[in-house]
């Protein structure tokens, strides 16, 4: 079995730090961190921690129905995808993701523009 | 630098958020840096109410006065995040109560986030539990229990002699010619009912399959655990497997016959394979059981080398004939129908 790109980076240990990292980014973000302005911490980590798992290949189970209606009501811009994007590669680089890794990360995100930009 | 200044410079330089808070209007009268960031800002003479939505004030007060202490946490709004902090109210000698507060988000961040964790490793463990079953399930379907125990501690089978036992092999008459004509899907329906039925009568008769072949059904008693009269219990097997078809046809719109045959003596078991595992039994008995049922007629019995008085009134001996060789060695056979 070909090892995961979760477990090739230390499994959960490392994990958590790279979804509260990217939380922060994204929470301090001028122009994507408005859309978080009245969500719940507790569902906006547990998506998060969901969605980062679900992207290195670790134990989530995410379908892209479900990225879907979570995404739906927030109306997201491209532009503001692109941002989102450019955090999560910025923090995955910060922690030691190697460039090949990133970018296969990325091509994932980049799979599910369709599914979280809607803008309305 | 006097004791009363080092001490109020070491309360505003501390990561903890410090007040003191007159327990009679609950205003602050002194607050440190952390303390007022919390609140983008806070004035001296500040109602605690005012900055503490939340907290309960009847409770605080009352606590204060009969325990001098009073725990509690709060939810703070800072810009786009909300700060969970823990405040801890003590009454000090000064007569003033004294303020302390923790920024706990972090923590209760981290909480959050191993609670979602855990439920995703929760419901993968159960995944790989279910697939664990099926796997069982499987794998015992295709070998008996003990060897399946064997297999799962060790990862290999040792062969297994077991001697004697009785081999039943079991086929279908005008099977191809049937093949020829049904479909697929009816062929193989019919075929998983009457295979089916097989396991569940050969079951009561201590008979453990060992593989089908097309319409070949093969099945050994005395494995894994000898039996004594496995003879007779592979008679007994055999004689329900051909009352079945019969009553089978009557309520079926196909009907089918078989013909038996039957072999005892020793047999060895492993599993073979390396990427697909089998399970199966090798030795003269296999081989004769499968010879005799081509000489069988339809709905009748060819045993080969059975203990004949162990075999009881269920079948009727036609004829004893030692007409048969396994190579140079004579055979001794009988033909079988139900009683």
């Amino acid at each position: 079995m070909s090892q995961t790109l979760y477990d090739k980076y230390g499994g959960f240990a490392s994990v958590s730090r790279i979804v509260m990292e990217f939380y922060d980014r994204i929470l301090d973000s001028e122009s994507v961190g408005d859309y978080f302005e009245n969500a719940d911490m507790k569902r906006l980590i547990d998506h998060q921690t969901k969605f980062i798992a679900y992207l290195l290949g670790g134990p989530a189970d995410y379908t892209g129905d479900r990225l879907e209606q979570l995404h739906a009501h927030l109306k997201i811009k491209g532009a503001d995808f692109d941002e989102m994007k450019e955090i999560l590669e910025g923090t995955l680089s910060d922690h030691g993701v190697e460039e090949a890794d990133c970018a296969a990360v990325m091509a994932e995100v980049e799979a599910r523009r369709g599914l979280i930009v809607n803008p309305g | 630098m006097s004791i009363e200044a080092i001490n109020e410079q070491l309360l505003r330089a501390i990561g903890a958020g410090v007040a003191l808070v007159d327990p009679g209007s609950l205003e602050i009268r002194f607050h440190n840096e952390t303390f007022s960031e919390w609140f983008d800002e806070v004035k001296t003479g500040a109602r605690l109410s005012d900055l503490l939505e939340d907290l309960d004030l009847a409770t605080l007060r009352q606590a204060i006065e009969e325990n001098g202490r009073y725990d509690s946490e709060a939810t703070l709004r800072r810009k786009r995040r909300r700060i969970v902090v823990a405040l801890s109210f003590t009454r000090t000698e000064l007569g003033l109560i004294l303020l302390e507060g923790q920024n706990i988000t972090r923590i209760r961040e981290l909480e959050t986030m191993i609670e979602t964790y855990s439920a995703m490793v929760e419901r993968n463990t159960r995944e790989i539990e279910r697939e664990k079953e099926r796997v069982e399930k499987l794998l015992l379907s295709i070998m008996p229990r003990n060897v399946y125990e064997e297999y799962k501690a060790f990862g290999v089978v040792t062969p297994q002699s077991y001697d004697p036992v009785t081999v039943l092999s079991i086929e279908l008459v005008d099977f191809d010619v049937k093949a020829r004509d049904l479909s697929a899907s009816v062929l193989v329906s019919e075929i998983n009912d009457i295979f089916a039925s097989f396991d569940r009568i050969g079951e009561q008769f201590n008979c453990e399959r060992i593989k089908t072949v097309g319409d070949a059904y093969v099945a050994v008693c005395g494995l894994p655990e000898p039996i004594d009269n496995h003879a007779a219990s592979a008679v007994g097997a055999a004689v329900r497997f051909i009352r079945y078809l019969s009553r089978r046809a009557e309520s079926h719109d196909m009907s089918w016959q078989c013909r038996v045959g039957l072999a005892s003596g020793p047999v060895i078991g492993s599993v073979v394979g390396v990427q697909r595992y089998v399970y199966d039994v090798f030795g003269p008995a296999v081989n004769i059981a499968r010879s005799l049922r081509s000489l069988a007629d339809p709905m009748q019995i060819v045993g080969g080398n059975l203990e004949l008085d162990q075999i009881g009134d269920e079948v009727t001996i036609l004829e004893e004939a030692p007409s048969f060789h396994d190579g140079a060695v004579p055979v001794r056979t009988c033909r079988l129908v139900s009683t």
